[in-house]
């Protein structure tokens, strides 16, 4: 086996792992506010793309398309809450499981009947021919992915910490009643969080569908994968999902060429069983206090 | 009691022979294999409402094991040449296997955590199955013989035969189980994993046991689909399955055996539904009619949220305009079991059978069944003989939170046979210190010594099985159990009874004696005619009683009661005292936790109390009060130059005896 | 500025507040004292919203609160440092602070400058929170986490303050402390309701009293007259005081 064969396999799976990541920040944003995630997150991934993609056929550049498929992301997010997400919170069951579950199949079937079952492929301006760095060659599409990752995790993270609002994000997570008592209103903001994720899910798709095509399943892997990041990388550590991120697109990328293409999933859901097990709050997570 | 056997038994045999009957008479194979199908979704099923319903727990791999039990029967018969009975319990073994080996790790983890372990084992055996193709053929399918059993062929009326008969076997062993202390248990976990602890029922091992359970359920069933179809694909057992399967449970309704039976008649019936247009029409429209009059009425009568009232007649109108404007609703398969899920969930989220269940109870006057009588409290409280030696022994005993040091060096000694009063004003350390021996917390450092050994630390469990017992200063409850079941889950250390047996219904001699033991301890605390209603219906004094009367059930000899006077008005704290006095009688220790100071002197020998996590003065009550570090603590007396008093905070001062 | 009529609340089953009235006017240090469980905190919990009353009247400033969010309630002038402290521990001192003032700062930027003249007039009032600004609010001791409590009420400038059980589990010499704020808040004319457990020292800041039991009011006045009371210093120790 040749050294150089490996290290372009790490590379281009790594930058993979970046969009499993991104998928997984989606994760932690709502997790961090409400201690709920969205079971149907992929399908938000895939919804969005698709949406993009209609976009794109109506004509509109680029430029104009991404920020409007961002917010078309960030109003699904919204709609997640409110359907799903909001009254199981207020009854203080765990109901948005199921719940959010069965609203990313209600997305899955309704986009299977509009745009059809095929996959199809999604036009992009960034050029999609290998250059060569260092030895390794990535296309431009890939690197366009890490930089869009970086640039909207950066963003966000920004964002949580130099602004009031996502001081308030914080507060909120650390203790709802304080943040209340502060005027600090918890519905909006895990709606905010909501829409944020609904966000980040939709430039997860715009940024994978020229490498993956776009197709109702397209996302059914990614979130699987991104499930797995989220996990081991401990569901309140963003630094913790870029870094298990790139680790688990390189593990997968080698699975695939040593084992089996069909067997790259295998990696990532054998961490998640193994992780949890061995550390439930995940490897960057904080540790929580039983209180009675 | 006549009446209700007959009902329910009545009702339940009077199904099974129409079940068994219908292919003498029906001669359709279309139908026989429906029925078959339902019989094998009725054992997966049940195997599946064991988590979702008993654990409360969203299970997301019960589509895995019916797909690893199929295979698992498939290649013991194509590889071994196993017979039918070999096999199917082959198939339910692996279930058994793999669930047990999945729940350790995934037990730990409550919630979404929980759902994604499961959902990545899911996704696990799908890979497996598609990828593994020397062993399972891959996509391409395998084909399975359908074996003799017992050197018989069985026909398509055979084997119909054959699953029906498992489902009632499944259907009586998960009744017996459900009803035993087991079935209790399982219940009991969902409502408060620490109580479980407290009592000495270890919350892991009874979640790993009712998964591993669920899960060779769903093996089992798997082996019969095998039997069924003759031929297995690996796209068959993903995602779209365990959908539905939820479908059925949440639908049919959660915790029941019927609820499991009317889910599996939904499944299977669901997809013929779906192919007929005209039929899918007429059955949105009665949903969409049953939404709304549950909205309207919810609305009316204010019981429900808006949201709850509204949602579903949404989701149930977006089925009915799509069943109008859709020409192929087979298309749009996924959606409409979305909707359908989604407004049950949100607006009947107790499922048809919850709502048919409580309906039909009223509609028939059904009785519940009849009680025994209690017995004297001696017999379930044997007098303990108490030497007024040391019981339990505190070393130093630390415990720092972040920055604040909540117990910070406390050495104390409770003797046997005491009631020993711990108070202090608010934040002064009390909680923290009985969270610490009762192994909720492990000590930052410092001894904890119980009848002279090492009392294990942090860990609920194991210090409960050590004869210490307690109550909690804000309630822990199983709040959906009755009292009597509260009661009786504590019992479960103490009539043991093994999983084989339970299943198989011997063990109603124990299950009878638990049951006195309880209602004995719930007339000792004054709730024996509360005895049958929901704990969290009870009212708050009660509610109170009740976790003593619990705490009682595993015949402790050290008895903590985390300020059982909270709360409570002038007559539940007279009936307090009385109480306390005749557990005391039974020679039990007690280490008792309070505010208001009258039910303190009282009732104890000795009192230590405590401020900012130090003891400032220990001794009787009379003495105690009189001290004037005591009434500093709590009334903030006048202050001396600061600097001075801070320093003399830092030594113990014990009164002189 | 603030009106309690007739409060009615509780958790789930179990009424914990059984009718309580008070009155706090504008610029003075009302105490309310009791022994535990009698319901002061629960009261200041329906007043801030955190718990939905279930009967009776909560207005500040004229108008009426009862049943809204807490969030609403704090936008209308009410700050509230609860009991136990909680603070935001993964957050610093300072953005704790910041936090405090929430309603009254530009959301995104800007909002450091807007704060800049409270920050100081609190770390004034505490210059050991000016020491630690920049360290999370978790690691912070049980005296300081208090301060940072009172410090992140201040911020918000508001018109009525409820302050529950600041002696919780200090040690005397902080307590002292705490106590020594309080009074120089109210040389600056804070409108203030006192949760207390030390009632001694409550009664001595406070320019009036009520003495809560069992969820209902008992006796008010004025703390000298309530101090030779029988009932309040029963109130306290049960039978301890009054044997002796």
């Amino acid at each position: 086996m040749n050294d150089s064969v490996v290290a372009q396999m790490v590379v281009s799976g790594a930058l993979m792992g970046l969009v499993y990541a991104l998928i997984a920040y989606g994760f932690q944003l709502t997790y961090a506010t409400s201690k709920s995630i969205n079971f149907g997150q992929g399908e938000l991934v895939m919804v969005s793309a698709f949406i993009c993609l209609s976009l794109t056929n109506l004509g509109l550049p680029y430029p104009v398309m991404v920020p409007l498929g961002l917010f078309c992301g960030s109003l699904l997010g919204l709609f997640v809450e409110r359907s799903g997400v909001r009254l199981a919170l207020e009854q203080k069951s765990e109901g948005w499981i199921l719940l959010t579950i069965i609203i990313g199949l209600l997305f899955f079937s309704v986009s299977e009947n509009i745009w059809g079952r095929d996959d199809r492929p999604f036009p992009t301006p960034i050029p999609s021919d290998a250059i060569q760095l260092f030895g390794i060659s990535v296309t431009p599409v890939e690197i366009s992915v890490a930089v869009g990752v970086f640039m909207i995790m950066g963003i966000i993270e920004l964002f949580k910490r130099k602004t009031l609002l996502g001081k308030a994000f914080e507060a909120v997570s650390a203790d709802r009643d304080a943040a209340e008592l502060m005027g600090i209103s918890a519905t909006k903001t895990i709606m905010l969080s909501y829409s944020l994720s609904g966000m980040v899910a939709a430039l997860a798709g715009i940024l994978v569908a020229p490498i993956t095509t776009v197709g109702p399943t397209m996302a059914s892997a990614l979130v699987l994968k991104a499930f797995s990041v989220a996990v081991v990388a401990g569901l309140d550590s963003g630094f913790g999902v870029v870094v298990i991120g790139l680790f688990l697109g390189a593990l997968e990328s080698l699975t695939s060429y040593y084992v089996g293409s069909g067997w790259r999933e295998a990696p990532g859901l054998v961490l998640l069983i193994l992780a949890l097990a061995i550390r439930p709050t995940g490897v960057f997570g904080a540790a929580v206090i039983r209180k009675v | 009691m006549l009446k209700r056997l007959f009902l329910i038994l009545g009702v339940e045999a009077l199904l099974l022979v129409v079940l068994a009957v219908i292919p003498l008479t029906v001669n359709n194979s279309f139908v026989l294999g429906l029925l078959t199908l339902l019989a094998i979704y009725g054992i997966l099923l049940i195997g599946l409402d064991i988590t979702v319903g008993y654990l409360g727990q969203v299970n997301l791999a019960q589509a895995a094991f019916l797909g690893l039990g199929a295979y698992t029967a498939a290649l013991t018969v194509t590889r071994f040449g196993f017979g039918m009975p070999a096999a199917l319990i082959a198939a339910a073994a692996v279930g058994c296997l793999f669930g047990g080996a999945l729940s350790f790790p995934a037990l730990r983890l409550e919630g979404p955590q929980f759902a994604l372990s499961t959902l990545s084992f899911m996704a696990l055996t799908t890979t497996a199955l598609n990828e593994w193709e020397s062993l399972t053929g891959g996509a391409q399918g395998l084909q399975v013989p359908r074996p003799p059993l017992f050197g018989v062929m069985l026909g398509p009326k055979g084997f119909y035969w054959l699953c029906l008969i498992l489902l009632v076997f499944v259907w009586i062993a998960m009744r017996n189980l459900l009803s035993s202390q087991w079935g209790r248990a399982f219940e009991a976990l969902r409502d408060s994993p620490i109580a479980t602890d407290a009592m000495g029922i270890g919350t892991l091992r009874n979640k790993a046991a009712a998964f591993t359970l669920g899960s060779g359920l769903g093996g089992l069933a798997g082996g019969l689909y095998a039997f069924n179809f003759q031929y297995l694909q690996p796209q068959v057992f993903v995602y779209d399955l365990m959908v539905i399967l939820l479908l059925g449970v949440v639908l049919g309704g959660r915790k029941s055996l019927w609820g499991a039976f009317v889910g599996a008649t939904i499944v299977v019936l669901l997809p013929n539904l779906l192919s007929s247009r005209i039929l899918f029409q007429a059955f949105s429209g009665l949903g969409f009619l049953l939404a709304l009059t549950a909205g309207i009425r919810g609305f009316v009568t204010k019981t429900t949220r808006p949201f709850q009232a509204v949602a579903p007649v949404v989701a149930m109108g977006m089925l009915v305009v799509g069943g109008i404007f859709t020409s192929n609703t087979e298309d749009w398969r996924k959606a409409i079991f979305a909707l359908m899920l989604f407004a049950v969930m949100v607006g009947l989220p107790e499922g048809l059978m919850g709502f048919a269940a409580s309906f039909l109870t009223r509609l028939f006057r059904i009785p519940p069944p009849e009680l025994p009588e209690p017995v004297p409290l001696d017999e379930v409280l044997v007098k303990k003989v108490t030497d007024g030696g040391p019981l339990l022994e505190l070393l130093d005993l630390k415990h720092y939170f972040g920055g604040v040091r909540a117990v910070d060096g406390v050495t104390l000694t409770i003797s046997s046979g005491a009631i020993h009063g711990l108070i202090g004003p608010n934040g002064s350390g009390k909680s923290t210190l009985v969270n610490v021996i009762s192994g909720l917390y492990a000590p930052t450092s410092g001894g904890i010594l119980l009848h002279g050994k090492p009392l294990a630390k942090g860990s609920l469990f194991k210090v409960a099985q050590r004869g210490l017992s307690r109550t909690f200063q804000n309630l822990q409850l199983f709040s959906e159990l009755s009292a009597l079941d509260n009661v009786m889950v504590a019992m479960k250390g103490i009539y043991r009874s093994p999983l084989p047996l339970v299943l198989l219904g011997l063990t109603r001699k124990n299950e009878r004696r638990a049951q006195i033991d309880a209602l004995t301890l719930l007339k000792m605390v004054g709730l024996m005619d509360d005895c049958r209603v929901p704990a969290k219906d009870l009212p708050y004094g009660a509610q109170r009683f009740l976790e003593i009367a619990r705490a009682l059930a595993r015949r402790p000899d050290l008895l903590i009661l985390d300020e059982p006077a909270a709360g409570l008005a002038q007559p539940d704290i007279t009936r307090l005292l009385q109480i306390i006095r005749r557990i005391h009688d039974r020679g039990i220790t007690i280490i008792l936790i309070e505010h208001h100071m009258d039910v303190v002197s009282e009732l104890c020998n000795i009192v230590t109390v405590l401020d900012h996590g130090k003891i400032i003065a220990e001794g009787e009550p009379g003495e105690v009060k009189r001290h004037p570090k005591v009434i500093e603590a709590y009334l903030g007396g006048t202050v001396e130059p600061a600097g001075q008093q801070y320093i003399e905070q830092g030594n113990i001062v014990p009164v002189p005896a | 500025m603030l009106t309690v009529d007739n409060l009615h609340a509780g958790y789930g089953a179990s009424e914990v507040l059984l009718g309580v009235s008070l009155t706090v006017t504008q610029g003075t240090v009302v105490a309310l004292i009791g022994p535990n469980g009698a319901g002061k905190t629960t009261t200041m919990r329906a007043i801030s919203g955190l718990l939905k009353p279930t009967g009776g009247e909560i207005s500040i400033d004229g108008r009426q609160v009862q049943g809204m969010d807490a969030s609403r309630i704090a936008k209308l002038g009410l700050a509230h440092a609860p009991e136990g402290r909680k603070v935001f521990g993964p957050l610093s001192v300072e953005d704790n602070l910041l936090l405090g003032a929430y309603c009254r700062l530009p959301k995104f930027f800007g909002f450091l400058g807007k704060a800049a003249h409270d920050l100081e007039r609190v770390y004034e009032l505490f210059p050991r929170l000016l020491e630690r600004r920049t360290q999370s609010a978790g690691t912070l001791s049980g005296g300081e986490q208090q301060m940072l409590a009172i410090g992140r009420a201040l911020m918000a400038n508001p018109k009525v303050m409820l302050m529950d059980e600041p002696s919780m589990g200090l040690a005397p010499v902080i307590v002292e402390e705490v106590f020594a704020i309080i009074n120089r808040l109210k040389e600056t004319g804070i409108t203030l309701l006192l949760v207390e457990q030390m009632a001694k020292r409550a009664l001595e800041v406070a320019d009036y009293a009520y003495v809560m039991e069992r969820g209902r009011i008992v006796v008010e006045g004025k703390p000298a007259e309530l101090q030779k009371d029988e009932r309040v210093l029963s109130a306290y120790l049960g039978s301890v005081a009054t044997a002796e």
